[in-house]
């Protein structure tokens, strides 16, 4: 019956469109036909195995038609047989996933239906789409964005928040406010912004005696100031005293508190030299538009956007201790006590001159990265009844460090090379709740050759040294570009040093991608460890898993 | 069946055409608001809607080639090449220091949230967006060593 309805406003919207007004849209389909495999084992020596439904497929096909001012958009979304592993079960058949009809003028802006914003750095409030981790936190009601002048904008927006196929019983309502200061105050060489927005959580408790408000607050204010080549933002956010969730769906009646974040922004630049540092802490910052919902595994429900703010790395080997931020409380034992994180990280982009020495010719390239993350220090009780107090600038135990630097060379018109080197530490006890603390070097280098007008080939060879946990890794990739339509590639992870014989696996997979305008479909073959893959120039995040996989995509 | 009546519909709708740029305001490096439907509008003048990220290699490699070429490119086309950084607020602030440090000659626009991204039902980059008149008259989709040559190519066609 759904299915009837899209088609049937389909086509009516092309029938209309094609006098008045465009359509414009795009389609996704990600499907992996899953496969067992007897020589991937697993920690307690399992061959892996296909799940029930092996054939999997998450296809997407957004639809806008626009006439005038007036915008609208439809986005059908299927999940056949099922959604792909590692993706949230509640996305499953065929259904209308998003649908909006908008207003929009130089001054004002209205949606009806689903919507997505962010606040500021997104730390209180954002809403996305991330096909690839299977995130669709949309809102769906109403929004107004309203820009009375040139240095004033102010929005408004109320609704549920999109899960699966259906929306939360909590209400969201928020409002944001942004004023351009340095255009009143007719700065020539100045920008200067300052912002505010609260965002409330109505969510009714089925708990008795609460000792929570069914209403959250949530306030934040920013601030932005860019003077030519310097710059420096900082963002403050406050979320109100609210239970504290510490495992998935155990909503804390004894222990409320409320939450907060840091953010603290600066850098300079010039011609060939640019450098930025971040401080931020967070304080059980967390927020779900379900209490609940705090800490599960798809991302469902998720309200803010705490990214770890570290380098996000594009080789193979340097994804696999990947830092993931702590905004949560975890009162568990007494070395496993958590509150949130606080640290930074710093960022320096050098060019070294063509013509000098080093730079040579084609001149040299520098990218230089560190950041550290610690969990906050302070007083934690364990027991009857649970509670903690935190310094404000304090260091407790390190979770995470990573160094890291790469060197791009071009040779010239035929060669390019790449060399980089991170260091590692990884505190798995701490950032997995499970034991151990890695500690781990990755040198890699690649090389590109160009052959002719659009034939390649590159080469990247990595090596990972690590001191526990799965210990060394060796791996290698070639890519062969035929021309800018067609390209192969293959690539190996072995985890030669594992200590464990049956776990010393090799993570291989072969397979090619076609390109042609705004199509693409790419056919994979292998194991798949996980992390960010980049093939024929193109990259994403994939999971985990054995078998073939197709992509198609394409826009029109 | 279900899946047929997708393809219908798909290829169907993909014969009605002539895109133009979304209504997305965005900020520049600066913090300056750009309006994408509003401001780049110079009659005949070709842009060249580059969209990248501070993570993607092949999209910086992409971006490294153009800011090579692009003084030669302007010799004999009026074009201007607009970097679309879709990082999100966990890369953002890289982007200004790799712009400078890299010393790229480009108009960078921060489409943080991915709206303009997401208003072109972009799924990967690198993507290439080519307009003129305000219209999309040309996409390239990822990128390989020498495909700037191509689209230069391409470009003295429009």
């Amino acid at each position: 019956m759904k299915i009837k309805i899209i088609a049937f406003l389909l086509f009516s919207s092309i029938a209309f469109s094609q006098k008045f007004g465009v359509v414009s849209g795009g389609f996704e389909s990600n499907s992996q036909w899953y496969l067992n495999d007897k020589g991937l084992k697993d920690e307690f020596n399992n061959p892996t195995t296909h799940p029930d439904q092996p054939l999997r497929s998450n296809s997407y096909l957004f639809l806008n038609y626009k006439y005038k001012k007036w915008s609208a958009g439809i986005q059908g979304e299927s999940y056949e047989d099922n959604a792909l592993l590692n993706m949230n079960p509640k996305y499953q058949g065929i259904n209308v996933g998003t649908y909006f009809v908008q207003y929009k003028s130089n001054t004002i802006d209205v949606t009806g239906g689903y919507f997505y914003e962010q606040f500021g750095s997104g730390l209180l409030f954002r809403s996305w789409e991330d096909r690839a981790l299977g995130i669709n936190n949309a809102l769906r009601g109403g929004r107004i964005v309203y820009k009375p002048t040139t240095y004033l904008t102010m929005k408004a927006l109320c609704g549920n928040q999109r899960t699966g196929f259906d929306v939360t019983k909590s209400t969201i309502f928020g409002f944001d406010a942004e004023v351009t200061l340095s255009e009143i105050l007719k700065y020539k060489e100045t920008e200067l912004s300052l912002g505010f927005s609260y965002l409330g959580r109505d969510e009714k408790t089925a708990i008795e005696n609460p000792k929570f408000a069914s209403l959250t607050n949530g306030y934040s204010g920013r601030l932005n100031l860019n003077n030519q080549s310097f710059y420096v933002s900082t963002e403050f956010d406050y979320k109100s005293k609210d239970a504290v969730v510490q495992v998935t769906d155990q909503i804390d009646n004894n222990l409320i508190k409320p939450g907060s974040a840091l953010l603290l922004n600066s850098g300079y630049s010039k011609k060939r030299f640019g450098i930025n540092g971040t401080f931020r802490r967070i304080e059980n910052m967390s927020f779900f538009s379900e209490r609940a919902a705090k800490g599960n595994s798809y991302n469902d429900r998720i309200m803010n956007f705490i990214p770890s703010l570290t380098k996000q790395q594009h080789y193979n080997l340097a994804n696999i201790y990947v830092y993931q931020a702590q905004p949560n409380v975890i009162l568990a034992d007494k070395d496993l006590v958590k509150a949130g994180e606080i640290g930074g990280q710093i960022d320096v982009f050098y060019e070294v001159k063509k013509g000098t020495k080093f730079g040579g010719k084609n001149g040299m390239k520098i990218a230089a990265n560190f950041s550290n993350w610690n969990a906050l220090s302070g007083t934690f009780y364990l027991y009857n009844p649970q509670d903690y107090k935190t310094d404000f600038f304090g260091f407790g135990k390190r979770y995470f460090t990573d160094f890291n630097v790469e060197i791009t060379k071009k040779w010239n018109a035929k060669w390019q090379s790449i060399f980089s080197y991170v260091n590692q530490y990884y505190n798995k006890k701490m950032i997995q709740e499970t034991t151990g603390e890695v500690k781990s070097n990755i040198l890699t280098a690649e090389t590109t050759y160009r052959f002719a007008s659009t034939r390649s080939i590159r080469v990247v060879g990595e090596h990972l040294w690590a001191d526990h946990d799965k210990k060394n890794w060796v791996a290698a990739t070639i890519e062969f570009n035929i021309n800018s339509k067609i390209s192969f590639y293959s690539t190996d992870l072995y985890n030669y040093g594992n200590d464990t014989d049956y776990l010393r696996n090799h993570y291989y997979s072969f397979g090619g991608s076609y390109r042609v305008k705004a199509t693409r479909v790419a056919l994979n073959y292998g194991r798949q460890r996980g992390g960010l893959v980049c093939v024929g120039g193109v990259c994403r995040y994939v999971p985990e898993s054995s078998g073939l996989s197709m992509t198609i995509s394409t826009s029109f | 069946m279900k899946k047929i009546a997708f393809l219908v519909l798909f290829f169907g709708l993909s014969a009605v055409a002539q895109k133009k740029l979304p209504d997305v305001s965005l900020f520049d490096l600066e913090g300056k608001k750009v309006s994408v439907k509003d401001d780049f509008l110079e009659k005949d003048k070709i842009y060249i809607f580059s969209f990248w990220a501070t993570w993607c290699s092949p999209c910086i490699n992409e971006l490294d080639e153009m800011n090579d070429l692009q003084e030669e490119w302007k010799k004999s086309l009026n074009i201007e090449i607009v970097a679309v950084a879709t990082d999100d607020s966990r890369t953002q602030k890289r982007v200004k220091p790799l712009v400078k440090g890299k010393d790229w000659n480009y108009k960078i626009i921060l489409d943080t949230n991915q709206d303009l991204k997401r208003a072109l039902s972009i799924a990967n980059i690198p993507y290439t967006v080519v307009v003129k008149n305000g219209v999309i008259v040309h996409i390239q989709n990822g990128y390989v060593p020498g495909s700037e040559v191509e689209l230069f190519e391409k470009l003295k066609s429009l």
